[in-house]
């Protein structure tokens, strides 16, 4: 039941995860993983500190949207 | 062998979509020849001439690392799954262009647009999104005036950055004058639009302050308040007292656009840009698959004709004859060299691994003229002369509903005014007539669709919501057209002063920005005041210069490619690129010199100068129109000698290559394993 529950919480999350990256909106969550594993002795960005460096270099330069 | 078999099935259903199409005259097609006949093309196009493209020409490698994986920074560069990526890429490169510009050629029938649409994207446009992101991809993600810098010489990438510029301000124009057309005596559209402008804000601050980072529970939010937006436009235009709010003539909303663009750049992304950049990739994601499921539930017949008398050149929506005019007013559904901007933009930064970029890069594509395919379509179930009412300009049509009624009878085409009244009385507007530019046509087309798919009576909401849906991506192109407009010319304006680069220096912000706004709006005001309605002259334009860019595109991509040694392949560049400068130039060359002045900038000032001087024109107003006509004149011939440039310069590379005088040698960065298994 529980593990069930635990399988069905996975894959939500990997859907908004999905759904995110479609948008172009940053991923707290993959962030943090990816330090955890790239880089351990970086500290990690705050969720609001993370989505500000996120937009900036999204925003950054470069169109982003065509016609 | 089943596979085989299969494969041989699906080509067979295309050509007998193509066989539909062309053999049945006289009697409506159903939509779904149009639609079989385009994904059988691209099914095959797909699965043969782009593996073709991937395995023999680039010659793609897995072993290779890309640099989403190299460089990971989990921003920028992050290796993303490549459905996923190929969403992220296709909400990036569709716009209004594959919406509009067929919607526009129909005036030819919906055949010569399919045809072009279909193949266009199969051997031209998909062709070149593929080898940009290709390129950027095995160049840590450069974008495409670096890649010509570093590939052929600083002045090619300079000429490059010039004609990305330009190409921006005529872009920006065009796509702010639909906007205009659409909402210009429409209560209901503006209140609902800008209604998305506080939505957007309260999101930004959702998501920066209020619940940091939570961006899909701030973009749940916006989309219902937009919905809420779109209903309550309906009492703000049955209300006596709020519909006259909202009311305004073009020239109001056209002025209105300009401060608007001008605000959104300067103000911080996170506060009304990122907003709504969210915002409008859920709305365009979920609208198209509406668009799509709706077609094929219907299954509309076409109500226009495969071609009609207009190909002969005397079309009342644009001037000009089928070729080259249904090539360039097609743009972005079959190949748009802005395209190349984001392939070598966010979307090589992202790649997993280098086979991904044949779906990402050619599939992408393929998507995004499927989308021009479904807007050719619900233009074509329009009756040809409830079509020709909405967008032919009021100067040709006579002003009233009568005299339109009776100009398009002369033309072979039925419509009355009753029926007008009632179609504009369906969708709560006041009056559809000369609504030109392709967003209202589509939005009643699409209500048409929607409300047969999804249940009748709900026409008015339908249409409002399509123009709602497009009026909020265009304004999403506004905002961040405008912006990197501005980074750009802050970055050319750093060579004379240092300062002026600064991207944060607020005096250089608001300089540039005000600028880049000036530039637009000079040709979105010109287009709002032009008699002959604007997108007659300013669309052509587009077009002119999005595949000129193509065809720099095109060029740097015919580099790469001899650059690595695969000059045996470089026709595969080499074909689109002359078909591409070939019609392109022959366009440009038209509207600027052709004698006829409905179609010539030249003879258009030349006509409007003799006006003047009998003195059947006011002589301000006519100084004013040749002015215009002159500017845009420069505007096609600067673009055709830029492109010119380029491509004698990317011919003058590929000779010393080919002569073995230079080293064939790509600036590619180094092989790096692929830390990845399997």
């Amino acid at each position: 039941m529980w593990a069930r529950a635990a399988v069905w919480r996975d894959r939500v999350s990997a859907g908004l995860s999905a759904v995110r990256r479609v948008a172009g909106m940053p991923d707290y969550a993959a962030h943090l993983e990816h330090l955890r594993r790239c880089h351990p002795e970086r500290p990690a960005p705050t969720e609001r500190e993370y989505f500000e460096q996120y937009v900036a270099a999204r925003y950054g330069d470069g169109p982003t949207r065509c016609c | 062998m089943l596979a085989r078999l299969g494969w041989l099935l699906v080509a067979l259903v295309g050509a007998a979509g193509w066989g539909m199409l062309a053999l049945r005259r006289g009697e409506a097609v159903s939509a779904a020849w149009l639609v079989l006949a385009a994904v059988g093309t691209y099914l095959i196009a797909f699965r043969f001439y782009s593996r073709f493209l991937a395995d023999r020409v680039f010659g793609l490698n897995d072993r290779r690392a890309t640099p989403a994986e190299r460089l990971a920074n989990g921003r920028d560069y992050v290796p993303t799954g490549r459905w996923v990526l190929f969403g992220h890429h296709f909400a990036a490169i569709a716009g209004a262009g594959p919406l509009v510009g067929p919607v526009l050629a129909a005036q030819f029938g919906y055949l010569p647009g399919t045809i072009w649409i279909v193949f266009g994207v199969v051997l031209g446009g998909a062709v070149q999104d593929f080898i940009i992101l290709f390129g950027s991809m095995r160049r840590d993600g450069k974008s495409l005036g670096q890649m010509a810098k570093e590939e052929t010489g600083p002045f090619t990438g300079m000429m490059a950055m010039v004609a990305i510029l330009a190409i921006m301000v005529i872009l920006l124009a065009v796509l702010a004058l639909v906007v205009v057309n659409a909402l210009r005596d429409s209560p209901w559209g503006v209140f609902t639009i800008l209604c998305t402008i506080p939505i957007a804000i309260l999101m930004g601050f959702w998501m920066k302050v209020w619940r940091p980072g939570r961006t899909l529970e701030a973009s749940a939010f916006g989309v219902a308040l937009l919905m809420l937006a779109l209903v309550g436009g309906r009492y703000v235009a049955e209300s006596p007292t709020l519909a006259p709010l909202f009311t305004h003539s073009a020239l109001t909303i056209a002025y209105g656009m300009i401060a608007y663009g001008f605000v959104a750049s300067v103000l911080p992304v996170w506060m009304l840009l990122c907003p709504r950049d969210y915002l409008s990739t859920f709305m365009k994601i979920g609208t198209i698959l509406l668009l799509a499921l709706g077609i094929l539930l219907v299954l509309p017949p076409l109500g226009m004709p495969a071609t009609t008398r207009f190909i002969d050149g005397t079309g009342p929506v644009f001037a000009g004859k089928l070729f080259p005019f249904a090539f360039i007013t097609i743009a972005c559904g079959a190949i748009s060299g802005f395209h190349a901007l984001v392939a070598s933009g966010t979307t090589p930064k992202m790649l997993t691994r280098e086979s991904d970029a044949r779906l990402i890069g050619y599939g992408g594509m393929l998507m995004e003229s499927f989308v021009a395919v479904m807007a050719m379509c619900a233009a074509a179930v329009l009756d040809p002369g409830v079509y020709f009412a909405i967008n032919v300009p009021l100067a040709t049509l006579g002003g009233s509903l009568e005299t339109a009624a009776e100009t398009i009878r002369t033309w072979g085409f039925a419509v009355t005014p009753e029926q007008m009244t009632a179609l504009a009385a369906s969708v709560g507007e006041s009056t559809l007539l000369s609504r030109t530019g392709g967003a209202p046509s589509l939005a009643v087309g699409m209500a048409h669709i929607f409300s047969g798919a999804f249940g009748q009576g709900l026409m008015a909401l339908w249409y409002h919501f399509a123009i709602m849906f497009e009026a909020l991506f265009i304004l999403t192109t506004v905002d961040t057209g405008t912006r990197v407009g501005r980074f750009m010319l802050q970055e050319l304006a750093g060579h004379v002063w240092e300062p002026l680069a600064r991207t944060s220096w607020y005096p250089s912000i608001v300089l540039a920005s005000g600028l880049v706004v000036a530039g637009w709006g000079y040709f979105l005001v010109q287009g709002v005041l032009d008699p002959l309605g604007g997108i007659n002259s300013l669309w052509p334009l587009f077009g002119i210069s999005n595949q000129l860019l193509a065809s720099v595109a095109l060029c740097v991509g015919t580099t790469l490619l001899i650059k690595a040694g695969k000059a045996r392949y470089a026709w595969v560049t080499l074909l689109p690129l002359a078909w591409v400068l070939l019609v392109t130039l022959t366009a440009g060359w038209q509207k600027v010199f052709a004698a006829d002045p409905r179609l010539g900038f030249l003879a258009h000032a030349a006509v409007t100068a003799q006006q003047v001087a009998h003195g059947t024109m006011d002589a301000a107003r006519g100084a004013r129109l040749i002015f215009n006509d002159r500017v845009d004149a420069v505007m096609a011939v600067t673009f055709m000698l830029v492109t010119l440039l380029v491509v004698l310069a990317s011919a003058r590379e590929w000779v010393l290559v080919l002569t073995r005088r230079k080293p064939a040698r790509a600036q590619e960065s180094p092989f790096v394993e692929t830390a990845y298994v399997g």
